[in-house]
């Protein structure tokens, strides 16, 4: 198995991830500063809730179902991504102009020809830019990094006919008139979730704002999210909101945090309670199975502690050079293992499970301290046992299993040729 | 008494690993060497002792490591090892850290790597520096300078980050640190057996970290792993790679040291 050449990246690009990598990092260390917290004891922390919410998921999640519809928000749960398009596209019979704010949960269900008849416009600022040039996420909180200000004006102008200052600010004024009058005619809205709680509230963070208006403005709303998001109470979606923007943007806090506990309402008139002020009408939840009870099952639920900030792929040494392919539907180790689970072992190794050095860079730098070198080595042995090996491999394990050492057979006086080493 | 010592404390092995043993031969020897003006007693097994199975673990092959594991520690056994120092930090984190996990209770090994050993040795700093304060010795200002890798099992995944950077000024260099170094070191990109799996990935790699350490001014980037070693020289330009042990200079112990 060999990885394509036009799957590196180019020089140019790689600088400049470094660039935005090393500023990061500083800015994380001053947020975490800002906020009086200390890296290692925060991180742990935020493993001990993840770990003892997903101890007990099946009976956060029935809380959460019953508390969630008890407030007017209907649940569904989702065994896999195909229920979870067939419920998406009921939700969205008859409506033709969607809007949606950053998902991983959605991009993990997407598929070709999936909602091709809607027209569904990316709000994300990054994800509108990789749409309109037809690009892969580069990251899951900077989708569009690797791309300059200057490219992206010229594919507006070529789109729009529409003249863009080559920077940031340009690219993102342009963004602001032309989505706000989309976000103004949508009838339905699709977002994510940062932490859903068993009593009842689903809580999102951001910093455009978007999110805010694609939940609130079309009538109805529609969140994606797979259960492990779900924690007991507010006091632990909030340090996983805090965590989230220390290690996604080295902000001490985002812009804006929404708590959604029900759908919009007033009863400012005779008292009479009515759905839908000026707020969304109708509040949905897709909760996600899509492999995680198999993941749990195969003792790999360390995976589903993910906040989704991307931090592990800020030091990835693989990642800097392959970027979008390594992993699946979510980039870098963690991709690869949730791949072997959502879609198949063989999925797993060709979103390149042996392209890891198992160097640890990730672990060192992922707030809810997963183990990805560790669960990756143990995916290795699942596929080992379903055959699905590197010939390098074999070739290695057979003169170990011959010679006792994994060269081969050693002449004296002569340095083997084939190296097949840690 | 040192006698009795021995027999009651059993025997320290020093434990090469296949790539040092059977590649990067000249190492082996001169951490031999370096073992012995230490002052510390040693049994090679030679080819006697197995790979330790680091090859078999990360790619997958859990009982094939296990029986590794097993065949080795019955050979320790015979030969009454109770103490394992190794230069080769993959070997050093699975005889640590792995064996322990697959052997349990039986497995009880003192492990080291070669730099700890050395740091803690009762010569430590013994050993003329290569490259003495030069010009008419003046301050520091005229030493070589040495930007060091961090191999991602001795340091991340380990925590040994500082024993090989005091052995290294012990030697009378000056250490240069790169951007991204002890807990945020990069991978020289050929663990994990991707030099083999994917090896035009793992020279990109290794050229980025090559990139990086030029970027610190040192004519020399050195390293405690034979793996990182040879897979960072066999992609570098214009900068030096030197195995840790090669910052000894043995001429001189020779001459000096008698
Ligand atoms: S694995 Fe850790 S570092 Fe990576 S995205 Fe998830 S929470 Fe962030």
């Amino acid at each position: 198995m060999t990885i394509n050449r036009q799957s590196f990246w180019d020089q140019d690009t790689k600088t400049g991830l470094w660039r935005i990598v090393l500023e990061y990092q500083d800015k994380r260390s001053k947020a975490l500063d800002k906020n009086n917290l200390k890296e290692e004891s925060f991180r742990e922390e935020i493993y001990q809730v993840k770990s003892q919410a997903l101890a007990q998921i099946d009976q956060l999640k029935k809380q959460a179902v019953v508390n969630l519809e008890a407030n007017g928000i209907r649940v569904f749960e989702a065994k896999d991504d195909n229920q979870a398009r067939k419920i998406i596209e009921k939700l969205l019979e008859g409506k033709k102009r969607i809007i949606k704010a950053k998902t991983n949960a959605f991009g993990e269900i997407d598929q070709k020809g999936f909602l091709s008849d809607k027209n569904l416009q990316e709000t994300d600022l990054g994800d509108f830019v990789i749409s309109l040039l037809g690009e892969p996420e580069a990251h899951p909180v900077l989708p569009a990094l690797h791309l300059s200000p200057a490219k992206i004006a010229q594919a507006i102008e070529k789109k729009y006919q529409k003249k863009v200052a080559p920077t940031a600010k340009g690219v993102a004024e342009f963004a602001r008139g032309y989505l706000r009058k989309k976000i103004n005619q949508a009838q339905a809205g699709i977002t994510g979730a940062n932490a859903i709680t068993a009593d009842g509230k689903i809580v999102v963070l951001e910093n455009e704002g978007n999110i805010s208006l694609v939940s609130r403005l079309p009538q109805t709303h529609i969140v994606v999210a797979g259960f492990e998001k779900i924690v007991p109470s507010l006091k632990e979606a909030l340090m996983v909101v805090q965590a989230s923007a220390i290690w996604g943007t080295g902000q001490d806090w985002p812009a804006y945090v929404s708590i959604i506990a029900s759908p919009s309402k007033t009863a400012d008139i005779a008292n009479e309670t009515v759905i839908g002020a000026q707020g969304a009408k109708e509040v949905n939840l897709i909760l996600l199975d899509n492999g995680r009870s198999r993941l749990i099952e195969a003792g790999f639920s360390e995976l589903l502690h993910c906040l989704n900030c991307g931090a592990c792929l800020n030091f990835c040494p693989v990642y800097h050079q392959i970027g979008s392919h390594y992993g699946d539907k979510y980039l870098g180790s963690r991709g690869v293992v949730f791949a072997a689970f959502s879609a198949s072992f063989k999925k797993a190794k060709s979103a390149n499970c042996f392209a890891c050095t198992l160097c640890s860079a990730c672990l060192e730098n992922c707030p809810a301290k997963i183990d990805l070198p560790e669960l990756m080595r143990k995916l290795r042995t699942l596929l080992e046992k379903e055959g699905l090996q590197t010939r390098e491999n074999e070739k290695m394990i057979a003169n170990i299993r011959q010679f006792g050492n994994p060269f081969g057979k050693i002449e004296a006086g002569k340095i083997p040729k084939e190296l097949y080493c840690c | 008494m040192k006698f009795l010592d021995k027999i009651l404390g059993g025997n320290t092995l020093y434990y090469p690993g296949c790539l040092t043993k059977f590649v990067a031969k000249d190492l082996e020897e001169k951490y031999q060497k370096i073992l012995r003006q230490k002052g510390i007693d040693f049994i090679t097994l030679s080819e006697l002792e197995l790979c330790c199975g680091s090859p078999a673990l990360k790619a997958g092959y859990q009982a094939d490591f296990k029986k590794t594991a097993k065949k080795n520690m019955k050979i320790f056994k015979d030969h009454g090892v109770t103490r394992i120092i190794t230069n080769c930090p993959a070997c050093f984190m699975v005889l640590k850290k792995y064996y322990q996990e697959v052997l349990g209770k039986d497995w009880n090994v003192e492990v080291e790597h070669i730099t700890q050993t050395i740091k803690n040795s009762k010569f430590f700093g013994n050993w003329k520096p290569a490259r003495p304060a030069g010009g008419l010795g003046i301050g520091n200002s005229n030493r070589e300078t040495v930007s060091y890798h961090d191999p991602c099992h001795l340091g991340r995944q380990m925590g040994v980050y500082d024993q090989p950077r005091e052995v290294i000024k012990s030697l009378g260099y000056e250490i240069s640190e790169m951007d991204l170094n002890r807990k945020n070191s990069f991978c020289c990109g050929g663990g994990g057996g991707v030099q083999s799996n994917e090896p035009e990935l793992a020279n990109k790699i290794a050229q980025d970290r090559i990139g990086q350490a030029k970027k610190t001014g040192a004519k020399i980037l050195c390293t405690a792993c034979p793996l990182c070693y040879l897979h960072l020289k066999e992609n570098a330009k214009g900068i030096k790679v030197k195995e840790l042990s090669e910052l000894f200079n043995f001429d001189q112990d020779k001459n000096d040291n008698k």
